[in-house]
């Protein structure tokens, strides 16, 4: 059956403040979760919302991306009226053009949406950590014969104006109309903050994208939604009630991954009904962890395709992950494929996927002191013998042996 | 191998493999879960998919539903695309011979009609309830380069042990040129393992001259052995046959041990991860501030507070705060809570067991099974699918717990070695 819905997913770009994690990937293909991607729970809201027809826009490094999405059949998009479409950039007969904005990316494939002809656009991004059934804000769409309904969430005052902030009129609690919306407020005057999913006529959409043209700017949320408020739409607010990670910094990404260790972690994945692509770096191919004679492993989550033979604590591992003799973990988010040798002691770090630790390595505090900066280290670096790499310190992805001091000092950047 | 020359490939996944007992009360024994994630037939359809043989046929007679299911449509283990597949052949009836499968030969040959209708110029058949690595595309290549018309894929067996398999004698070249089935006195070391390569046109001829000889090694391979183009290629290496309860779980142990020989990872071993149906993934295992772990294998979903020590955990298994696991077997979804034991044991799906119960109490591992003393007599304790143990509840020693047991169905505190429930 043609679906009444078509989502579009903003797949996101580089993120100055998540440095090195972004470095090859768009936000979205960050690994999350012990085994998957960030991009999964929206995809996973999707499939569980009974949207199948989707595209994602994409333009940053998009080969993470394109691996992990594969055709689709990961969250049963796959047949006559299913899919996901991965859309680039592309050179048309008027030349070539990056997309200039979320808002020029959505109007530069207006002949895809054309095409499946929809009742309704979803426009989400593909970055956040919730769980939402899009079915319950689209019916609400309809109940109010809105233009536009945006999902909101109430955020503490003092972290509003980073966000897209709007002023709801409070009918009931699932929503209101939106009376006034500020992009990024200095002094914001209210507490629902957009959560950048958008659920639009077509015929809106389409006249808002054509008169944005003539802008120089081009995002939904500084320029098309004010746009809107601006005419005579009907643009409604609907309130969102749940856990919702949106992480900007590194900082940020370590504490939502710590946010899914403790005895009530706020995000529960299986019961989220989150899928990912097990085909994606053949994590579906891995044995289940394997524990050694002298390990400890505790408030932790560990996947499938793991060796432990040290100490593993407050961390999650992603598949793959071998943790030698007498090494301590210490809330460390490792990601795929790290290999950490003998005598290591990590504390508070990010590791990205394929990197190597030699033996004595120790990366962060050195005992048991109060540790309050990240350090994060780029992807396929081979970490020379007792190596020490202070607090809060940024390593490059793929480092040469001939580039390694034998102590990194806290704060530093390597590259 | 050209696409035309590939050999074509037969897995008699039909066995009762009765010895399992509970372990294949609803299921055959290729189906049986092991590993924590895998299923026994899953080895040798991996060694297929790894030897690049891309057309299997898998004969199933025995409750073949749950083995079905994880065959899925195949593509798990690459069976996907226009010329390759793995098709299910279960007894049918037709014109002529119908009838359930009599014999290892007698599944064949009630299923020529698959063959012929496959060009391919070997047949490789095997069995899907053992544990091991093989390349048969190697085991292929020796077969051309003797001309051979059937080749025995053999490897070398304590003495003690082969009056379990057929045993070869061979000559210098490597030709059989003697058989004995399950020989009492042994002239031999070297043992079957029921993998054989036939030459198509050869086999077809064979089965078609005697329809009483309904088994390989029993009928067909004597025979074939006077003809004199016979051959036996050498196996070295890991191989199990799980097919008794004290072998199945010595096998899965062998996973965890260091230095075993068995690594199902390396082997390229792979399932089907659909098999299970569910709508979300299982999310990394977890261990909470109280877990205590050691020689142990854990897979996804699992929730630890407890201690688990040398034992192999499937997907979803719960292990309470203060409950202890050693050297068990727990399939998915089993849960045990706070306090309870559960020692030298193995659970089938979904086992419930509650607060302060012990299963394995005592030390009694010598007094065997009432019911079935051949199935288990090394302290051994099966709990059936979806049984429960109550809070507080005793087990003893070589117990089996039937499926869906509920507390009623204890006759007190206490369950003595031995007993069934």
């Amino acid at each position: 059956m043609k679906p009444a819905t078509l989502a579009m997913i903003l797949a996101g770009g580089r993120v100055d403040e998540l440095n090195v994690l972004t470095y090859y990937r768009p936000k979205s293909a960050v690994p999350f979760g012990g085994f998957g991607r960030v991009i999964d729970f929206a995809l996973s809201n999707l499939m569980n919302s009974g949207i199948e027809r989707i595209a994602i826009l994409s333009q940053y490094r998009s080969f993470s991306l394109i691996n992990h999405i594969g055709n689709g059949a990961a969250w049963d998009m796959i047949g006559r009226y299913r899919g996901i479409s991965i859309l680039p950039p592309y050179i048309g007969s008027e030349g070539a053009e990056w997309y200039r904005g979320n808002a020029d990316a959505v109007y530069k494939n207006l002949d895809f949406i054309r095409y499946h002809r929809p009742e309704e656009i979803l426009i989400l991004s593909g970055d956040h950590i919730y769980k939402m059934d899009y079915r319950d804000m689209i019916s609400y769409h309809h109940e109010k014969n809105a233009d536009v309904t945006m999902a909101f969430i109430r955020v503490p005052n003092e972290k509003t104006h980073r966000f897209g902030v709007a002023a709801l009129d409070d009918e009931d609690e699932r929503g209101g109309r939106i009376l006034n919306y500020w992009e990024k407020p200095q002094e914001p005057q209210s507490e629902w903050v957009s959560l950048t999913v958008f659920c639009f006529k077509p015929e809106v959409l389409f006249d808002a994208l054509e008169m944005n043209q003539r802008d120089v700017s081009h995002e939904f949320g500084r320029d098309i939604i004010p746009q809107l408020m601006r005419g005579n739409y009907n643009l409604y607010g609907y309130k969102f009630h749940g856990y919702w990670g949106y992480t900007r910094t590194v900082e940020e990404y370590w504490q939502s991954n710590m946010d899914l260790l403790g005895d009530n972690p706020p995000v529960d994945m299986e019961k989220w009904g989150l899928r990912t692509n097990l085909e994606h770096r053949d994590i579906r191919d891995c044995q289940p962890v394997l524990f050694g004679d002298d390990v400890k492993v505790q408030n932790s989550l560990v996947y499938n395709g793991c060796k432990i033979e040290g100490v593993v604590k407050n961390s999650i591992l992603f598949p793959g992950v071998h943790v030698g003799k007498g090494t301590v973990i210490d809330q460390c988010v490792v990601f795929f494929n790290n290999v950490v040798g003998e005598n290591c002691r990590l504390t508070k770090v990010v590791t990205d996927v394929n990197c190597n630790y030699g033996n004595g390595v120790v990366v962060g505090a050195e005992d048991d002191s109060v540790n309050d900066l990240v350090t994060v280290i780029g992807w396929a670096n081979s970490i020379p013998e007792k190596t020490r790499i202070g607090k809060g310190c940024t390593v490059y992805p793929h480092l040469m042996a001939n580039q390694w001091p034998s102590v990194v000092e806290s704060g530093e950047v390597l590259r | 191998m050209s696409k035309r020359t590939e050999a074509l490939v037969l897995l008699l996944a039909g066995g009762v493999g009765s010895r399992l007992n509970l372990l294949v009360h609803s299921r055959a024994k290729p189906a049986v879960p092991f590993a924590g994630l895998y299923r026994i037939i899953d080895f040798s359809l991996s060694n297929v998919m790894n030897s690049n043989l891309t057309k299997v046929g898998v004969l199933t007679q025995y409750k073949p539903l749950s083995l079905m299911r994880h065959l899925g449509t195949g593509e798990a283990w690459d069976f996907i695309g226009r010329s390759r597949g793995i098709k299910v052949l279960p007894p049918r009836t037709g014109f002529q011979d119908s009838d359930w499968y009599k014999g290892t030969a007698d599944a064949v040959r009630l299923n020529i009609d698959f063959v012929e209708s496959n060009q391919c110029d070997e047949v490789v058949i095997l069995s899907g309830d053992h544990i091991y690595h093989m390349d048969i595309e190697t085991m292929i290549a020796y077969h051309r380069s003797k001309k051979a018309d059937l080749t025995v894929a053999m490897m070398v067996v304590k003495r003690s042990e082969i009056h379990q398999f057929g045993a070869g004698i061979v000559d210098e070249e490597d030709r059989i040129v003697d058989w004995e089935e399950k020989p009492k006195e042994p002239r031999t070391n070297l043992a079957s393992m029921g993998i054989y390569v036939f030459n198509r046109k050869y086999l077809l001829d064979v089965l078609r001259e005697d329809k009483s000889e309904i088994d390989f090694g029993m009928h067909i391979l004597p025979k074939a052995i006077d003809n004199g183009n016979v051959f036996a290629f050498p196996f070295y290496g890991y191989w199990r046959d799980v097919g008794t309860i004290q072998a199945y779980w010595e096998a899965n142990m062998d996973v965890i041990k260091k230095g075993s020989g068995i690594s199902p990872e390396e082997w390229g071993i792979r399932t089907n991860i659909e098999t299970e149906g569910r709508v979300a993934d299982r999310s990394p295992a977890r261990f909470g501030k109280t877990a205590n772990l050691k020689c142990s294998m854990i897979s996804s979903g699992c929730d630890i507070k407890g201690t688990v020590i040398n034992s192999i955990l499937s997907p979803g298994v719960v292990v309470e705060e203060g409950a202890f696991v050693k050297d068990s077997i727990l399939f998915t979804d089993c849960q045990v809570e706070k306090n309870a034991v559960v020692d030298l044991a193995i659970f089938d799906k979904g086992v419930h067991v509650g607060r302060n119960a012990v299963v394995g109490t005592g030390n009694n591992h010598e007094i065997p099974n009432e019911k079935e003393p051949s199935h288990l007599y090394t302290g051994i304790t099966l709990v059936g699918k979806g049984a429960e143990v109550p809070p507080g509840q005793l087990i003893g020693r070589n117990c089996i717990i039937h499926p869906k047991t509920r507390e009623d169905a204890y006759p007190g505190r206490e369950v003595d070695d031995g007993a069934s429930i």
